[in-house]
């Protein structure tokens, strides 16, 4: 067993960037209540994507991997940057309709598009994604992408967190609220985008919520919740991938699965502490 | 003795609408100002105007040099859902001074006990946010304001939805501070009857008007009905002032219906 896993280890890095990124990102998603903005750029990055291959099967633009890449990235963003700044509540439209309104729109989209796409690769490779095909190169650019936003996130961390937390206090000590937050969504847009093009939108959608959850339940301080759902995401991807393969499972459910698992324990123990 | 806040026929706003038009009134050092009417009156537009996040249409707003104001939120604005140790809460207030980049010193860590200890909760220092009584959030929040070592203490609605022991604390522990430490304080409240025993002036907001003085000239009969645009009494008890609406109008003076009975 151990073996076959290691046929694949080169997926298996990947995925653990992937897991590493996502877990930290996501736990500023659950605790700003923003998990669904996360499926919706996921679904977005997606529909980037399609759009890339069905250009390039009309001829519009070449069949370069490189551009799959820059329109995930630049539809990641553009959502992003689109949801740090309200979505459309100005226009009077409620932040989780905007949400289901881009998701819904994101997904049809990038099936329309891939259905007419040259390059015909199915559209369920969106949802769930191609771990195994991860390779070196590919765990290299996403440590590329990883580890500055990493940095970014443990140099600027109490501004991502003041903002987070309470808005109008940070404001009233002359922070640039607005900044900060766009900054916290480029950031989780950049990781999204990559992470998307390997993981899939379900395992993405799972890394940024389940391991952050799972932490939220067990520890009782933000460096903790940081520290469990790291190591909870690391755990799942390493389990799930280490069970998916030589069974022949699919990976990025397999993963889920794992979390699901985590998240299940986290919620029994926390229960058992309430109880005692 | 110069003014640390000063309004100078502002007209305040949002884009074209304007909500309230050509006040003028200063905050000296050492006031303790109530800014007080119903909701939806234009209380958060002076508020936002004082905090420098709302610029006036017309008019001046000016501000002392090197002002600094300590914040203290309306408690619905915080996310208690963040797992956060009461310290590291205060030391918030502290984050501006110790800028980018960098984490909060032992002297940052022993300034936010102090505060703590400052307003009676030195002993929560390393509980859980969320886990405490809502009387005790606000005293948390009030330490975090104190901490950045502002001239202006500035309080939105800091009893809205407390019981009656809560908010008699909480208005005591302010007023204390204001007195104790010479602090000048901003209080935002609809809530009159609170506000109007703690403060020494009022600047009371209604439907577009605006009228600041004492309490004796904010606080009686006459003013508060030529305000609010119903008939109100202004009774004595123990030293308190309470505003009640009068169920029936003087003579010549229309009845203002209520939900279809008389206010």
């Amino acid at each position: 067993m151990l073996s076959t896993v290691l046929l694949f280890r080169e997926a298996l890095y990947g995925a653990l960037v992937i897991a590493l990124a996502c877990s930290v990102l996501g736990v500023y998603v659950v605790l700003r209540r923003i998990v669904f903005v996360g499926a919706a750029i996921a679904q977005l990055s997606s529909a980037g994507i399609a759009l890339a291959l069905f250009l390039a099967g009309t001829g519009v633009i070449g069949s370069f991997a490189g551009h799959t890449t820059a329109f995930a990235l630049a539809f990641a963003l553009a959502g992003a940057m689109f949801f740090g700044l309200g979505g459309g509540q100005r226009a009077g439209v409620p932040p989780d309709a905007t949400i289901g309104v881009s998701y819904a729109v994101a997904a049809a989209a990038g099936i329309l598009l891939i259905s007419k796409a040259a390059s015909g690769e199915a559209h369920d490779i969106f949802l769930s994604g191609n771990i195994l095909g991860i390779t070196r190169g590919d765990t290299l650019v996403l440590l590329a992408v990883t580890i500055p936003v990493l940095v970014v996130h443990a140099l600027f961390y109490k501004e991502f967190l003041f903002v987070s937390f309470d808005r109008e206090t940070a404001r009233t000590l002359g922070y640039r609220v607005t900044f900060w937050n766009l900054f916290l969504y480029f950031t989780l847009g950049l990781v999204i985008a990559f992470a998307m093009q390997f993981a899939g939108v379900l395992l993405v959608f799972d890394f940024l919520v389940l391991p952050a959850v799972t932490g939220l339940m067990l520890a009782r301080s933000m460096r903790a919740i940081f520290t469990v759902s790291v190591a909870s995401a690391l755990l799942a991807a390493v389990i799930g991938f280490s069970l998916s393969v030589p069974f022949d499972l699919p990976s990025g459910p397999a993963i889920i699965a794992v979390s699901g698992l985590l998240v299940a324990i986290a919620w029994s123990v926390r229960r058992m502490q309430h109880r005692g | 003795m110069t003014a640390l806040i000063s309004f100078d026929h502002a007209t305040l706003g949002y884009g074209r609408r304007v909500v309230l038009s050509d006040i003028s009134f200063d905050i000296p050092p050492g006031d303790f100002l109530g800014l007080v009417g119903p909701n939806g009156a234009g209380k958060t537009t002076i508020l936002r105007a004082i905090l420098g996040s709302l610029l006036p249409i017309e008019g001046t707003v000016v501000e002392a040099p090197g002002l600094r104001f300590g914040y203290v939120p309306q408690r619905d604005s915080v996310d208690y859902g963040f797992p956060l140790k009461v310290l590291d809460v205060v030391l918030m207030g502290r984050y501006d001074r110790i800028g980018l980049m960098r984490r909060p010193a032992q002297a940052d860590r022993d300034l936010a006990s102090a505060a703590l200890d400052h307003v009676g909760v030195g002993h929560l220092a390393d509980q859980q946010l969320n886990a405490l009584s809502g009387g005790q959030k606000q005293r948390v929040l009030i330490a975090r304001a104190l901490v950045g070592q502002p001239n202006v203490l500035v309080l939105d609605e800091p009893t809205n939805g407390m019981d009656l022991v809560s908010t008699t604390q909480i208005l005591g522990l302010v007023r204390e501070l204001h007195e104790r430490d010479n602090l000048t304080v901003l209080m935002v409240s609809h809530a009159l009857n609170e506000v109007a025993n703690y403060v020494n002036r009022i600047a009371l907001v209604v439907e577009g008007g605006f009228r600041i003085g004492t309490v004796a000239e904010i606080m009686n009969e006459e003013t508060l009905t030529q305000m609010y645009g119903i008939p109100v009494d202004v009774d004595e008890m123990h030293g308190h002032r309470i505003v009640v609406a009068r169920r029936t109008a003087p003579e010549g003076m229309p009845i203002v219906k209520v939900g279809g009975r008389d206010a």
